[in-house]
C-alpha cells in the first residue's frame, strides 16, 4: 500500500440540509408551554405511577396512552446527576467550560439533561437544589429553559456552625485597634460622657492617670467573633458575663478571642470562654457566654 | 441437534489513527481478498454468498445509505444485501439469524468505519440525541459517558486507580496485537495525571480516534467444512434497547446488557457466566464500561468489579486481551472487533496473547448513549 501523498485528492464536505422536526402533539404542547406560558410540564402514566419528562405519547414500559395526563412541574429541581465539559465543540450550546446535569424536576419521578450556571464548577453535586431561567428570547426549543442556576431555597447567606458541626476546643477571634475617635462614638452611642473617658486633664486625676476607653467597648469585639465567626452566622447569645482586668488605652489593639468549652447536649447550645487581650500580650477582661448555634433558616 | 453457525474465516487491516492513504472501499476490499483466499467461497448463485451484510454509518461516512459505497466491493450487486447501523456485533446476529433460518447458508458480513474523516466524532455522536430536548444542549456519547461514569463509579468501588489500572492494561495487552492501533505505553501515573475532559472521564479513560475494516464469513453447520477446518461455532446471540432518555433509565446499572447477555446464555445452555467462558471481550470505550460491563453481563458478581481488578481478575479471565476497545477502534465496530479477538483466540491464532486451552469466548458490543443498545455473542471451539 503505497504511502505517497503525491497526485493525492481531498473533496472537502459539509452535512448541513436546513430542516423541520414536527414534534408531534405531544411534544408540541410541552415546547409551547415551555415558550408561552414559562410552564414545564410532565406526563404521568398511572399504571406505572411515574411521572415522565421529556413528555411522550405512550409509556414505553405498559404501553399505556398517557397523552392527556399532563401534570405541571415545578421550576425547580434537584440535580442527581453531573459531569463538567471541559472540552470544546461546535455543536455545544454554551463555552466549555459548563456543567451538564440531570435534574429531577419536583413533581417529576425522570430526571432531564440541562445546563447549570451561575455555580462553581467545583460547588456541584448530586443533591444540589436548582431552578430553571427561561429564554428571554423564545427559541422554541428546550432551551426556552436558557438553564439551571442554583435555587433560592436556601439563604444566600453563609450560616455558622451548626451544633453538630461544633465541638470543644475550637476557637475564633477579631482583633481592633481602639482609637480615640472609636471613644468618643461610644460615648455618643452609650451617653456615656464620663470625663475619665473625655476629659484629659480630668482623666490625669484618676489611678490611670490619662483617658481610658469604656469598658464595654473593648468587650463589644467579642459581638463580630460570635456573630460572624463561630459560632457565626445565626448565633443568638443568650448570656454573657465579664470580669475587666485591665484598662484599654487609646491605641491600644485588643484582640477578643471566644472558644468552645461545653456542649450542652441538652439544649443543643455551647458555653464559650471568653478572653481579651492587648498587644502586649496582657489580659484586658474575661468571662464566658451560652451560644445558641444557628438553626436552618425559614425561607 | 441444534443447527449451529460456524464462522468460516475472519480478516481484518491494522487499526489505525487516519488511515488517509485508502479509501474505506480498499480498507474493505483488502480484507474481502484475505476471506475469498482464506476459503474459496464465491459469488456462485447456488452454492456462493448470496447475502451479505455490512456495517456503516452514515454520520461518520456523511453520505446517507452508506452502504451503497461498498455494495460492489463486498459483491452484493444482484443478491441480498442488508446494512446493519447498530453496533457491528449485530451484523453477526442478523447473518445467524438468516442462516439458522435457513434462508441462507452462506454470507459475508463487512464493515467499514474512517473515524479520522469527521471533524469531531462527538459532532457525529450529538446527531445521535433527539432534535427536541437533548441535542440542542449539546449531548453526545462523551458526555453521557460521563453522567454514566460518575453514576456507576459512585455505587461500585471502582476507584479512580482502578481506571488507571485498566487504561494502562489495555495498552500492555494491545502491544502484543499486531492488529491494534499502535499507542504509546502508559502507566497508571500517567492516566491519573491525564486531564479531566469530561468529569469523572479522563482524556486517557477514553478510547481514541480509530480508523478500521473488518470482515468475516459465516455459514450454516453442514457446509463449514467447504470452507475451513477449523470453524468456530456462534452458539448464542441476544440483544437489548434500553430506554433512550438517559433519565428514563438508571445510569449506575444497565438492564439492556442483563438481559441481551441472559438471551445470548440461554441460547447458548451457559449457565453460570463466571465459569464458563476462557476469553471474555468487552466493549470498553470509555474506562469506566470494562468493571461496569463485566459486572452487567454477569461474568463478575455485581459491585466486585474493585477486587476484581485489584487481584488481577481481567488476566486470570482473558478479559479484553486484545487492548479492548479503550486501545482504539471504530465505535461502530466494536462489537465485531470484540468478535474478531474471540474467533483469532479459539482458532488459536492470537500469536503472543493466545490464551491456553480457549474452549469458549463472549464478545459485547455496545452502541448508542451511554450504553443504550447491547449485544452479547457467545462462541465456542
Amino acid at each position: 500500500m503505497s504511502k505517497s501523498s503525491e497526485d493525492c485528492h481531498v473533496v472537502e464536505g459539509k452535512l448541513a440540509l436546513p430542516y423541520q422536526y414536527f414534534a408531534g402533539r405531544t411534544g408540541s404542547r410541552f415546547l409551547i408551554s415551555l415558550r408561552d406560558e414559562k410552564k414545564i410540564m410532565g406526563i404521568r402514566c398511572e399504571t406505572c405511577d411515574t411521572v415522565f419528562v421529556p413528555p411522550r405519547q405512550t409509556c414505553e414500559r405498559c404501553f399505556s396512552d398517557i397523552s392527556d395526563n399532563w401534570v405541571a412541574l415545578g421550576n425547580k429541581g434537584t440535580v442527581t446527576g453531573y459531569t463538567i465539559i471541559r472540552y470544546e465543540e461546535p455543536h455545544q450550546p454554551v463555552k466549555p467550560p459548563y456543567i451538564l446535569a440531570q435534574i429531577k424536576l419536583d413533581g417529576a419521578d425522570t430526571p432531564i439533561t440541562h445546563i447549570i450556571k451561575g455555580m462553581p464548577l467545583s460547588k456541584i453535586k448530586t443533591g444540589a437544589r436548582v431552578k430553571a431561567i427561561f429564554a428571554k428570547k423564545p427559541t422554541s426549543s428546550i432551551r426556552d429553559i436558557e438553564y439551571f442556576r442554583p435555587s433560592d431555597d436556601r439563604p444566600a447567606f453563609e450560616l455558622g456552625y451548626t451544633y453538630d458541626e461544633l465541638e470543644v476546643g475550637m476557637s475564633a477571634s477579631f482583633t481592633k485597634t481602639i482609637s480615640e475617635s472609636d471613644v468618643y462614638l461610644f460615648a455618643g452611642i452609650s451617653g456615656d460622657f464620663n470625663p475619665m473617658h473625655l476629659n484629659e486633664e480630668f482623666a490625669k486625676l484618676t489611678p490611670f492617670g490619662t483617658r481610658i476607653a469604656h469598658g464595654a467597648l473593648p468587650q463589644s469585639l467579642i459581638a463580630p467573633v460570635l456573630g460572624m465567626k463561630l459560632p457565626g452566622l445565626g448565633t443568638v447569645i443568650p448570656e454573657i458575663t465579664v470580669r475587666f482586668r485591665k484598662p484599654t488605652y487609646f491605641g491600644d489593639t485588643i484582640t477578643a478571642t471566644g472558644e468552645i468549652i461545653e456542649m450542652i447536649e441538652k439544649r443543643r447550645w455551647v458555653r464559650m470562654e471568653l478572653r481579651w487581650t492587648n498587644q502586649k500580650e496582657e489580659l484586658v477582661a474575661e468571662g464566658s457566654c451560652l451560644a445558641i448555634p444557628p438553626m436552618p433558616m425559614g425561607k | 441437534m441444534k443447527q449451529r453457525v460456524a464462522v468460516c474465516a475472519v480478516a481484518q487491516i491494522k487499526n489505525e489513527p487516519d488511515i488517509w492513504y485508502q479509501r474505506f472501499q480498499g480498507m474493505v476490499l483488502e480484507c474481502f481478498e484475505t476471506i475469498v483466499e482464506q476459503t474459496g467461497v464465491t459469488f456462485d448463485m447456488d452454492k456462493g454468498i448470496r447475502n451479505v451484510v455490512t456495517c456503516s454509518d452514515d454520520v461518520f461516512d456523511a453520505r446517507t445509505i452508506s452502504d451503497n459505497a461498498i455494495t460492489d466491493v463486498v459483491g452484493a450487486h444482484f443478491r441480498g444485501e442488508e446494512k446493519s447501523c447498530q453496533d457491528g456485533s449485530n451484523a453477526l446476529g442478523y447473518a445467524m439469524a438468516s442462516i439458522l433460518s435457513g434462508h441462507d447458508d452462506v454470507i459475508l458480513v463487512a464493515g467499514h468505519c474512517k473515524e479520522s474523516q469527521p471533524e469531531s466524532r462527538r459532532m457525529c455522536s450529538n446527531l445521535a440525541f433527539d432534535p427536541f430536548y437533548t441535542r440542542p444542549l449539546g449531548l453526545d456519547f462523551l458526555s453521557a459517558a460521563a453522567l454514566q461514569a460518575r453514576a456507576y463509579l459512585k455505587q461500585s468501588q471502582v476507584t479512580d486507580a482502578h481506571l488507571a489500572k485498566i487504561v494502562a492494561r489495555s495498552r500492555e495487552n494491545a502491544a502484543r496485537n499486531p492488529f491494534a492501533r499502535e499507542n504509546e505505553l502508559v502507566t497508571e501515573d500517567d492516566v491519573m495525571q491525564s486531564p479531566l475532559i469530561c468529569d469523572p472521564i479522563r482524556a486517557l479513560h477514553r478510547y481514541p480516534v480509530t480508523d478500521w475494516a473488518v470482515a468475516m464469513l459465516l455459514c450454516s453447520e453442514e457446509r463449514a467444512h467447504e470452507f475451513t477446518d477449523k470453524p468456530v461455532w456462534l452458539t448464542g446471540f441476544g440483544n437489548c434497547m434500553d430506554s433512550y432518555f438517559l433519565g428514563d433509565r438508571d445510569l449506575s446499572e444497565s438492564t439492556a446488557l442483563q438481559k441481551a447477555a441472559r438471551r445470548a446464555y440461554t441460547m447458548a445452555g451457559v449457565d453460570d457466566p463466571k465459569t464458563a467462558f476462557d476469553i471474555i471481550e468487552l466493549g470498553d470505550a470509555y474506562a469506566y464500561q470494562l468493571p461496569m460491563w463485566a459486572e452487567n453481563a454477569g461474568v463478575i458478581e455485581p459491585k466486585s468489579a474493585g477486587k476484581w481488578i485489584d487481584s488481577g481478575g481481567p488476566d486470570r479471565m482473558g478479559v479484553n486481551l486484545s487492548g479492548g476497545m479503550l486501545n482504539g477502534n471504530p465505535f461502530k465496530l466494536g462489537g465485531l472487533a470484540r468478535a474478531m479477538e474471540v474467533v483469532l483466540q479459539l482458532r488459536g491464532e492470537a500469536g503472543d496473547r493466545q490464551a491456553d486451552k480457549a474452549q469458549r469466548g463472549l464478545a459485547h458490543g455496545t452502541t448508542g448513549a451511554a450504553g443504550q443498545h447491547h449485544s452479547v455473542l457467545v462462541f465456542e471451539k
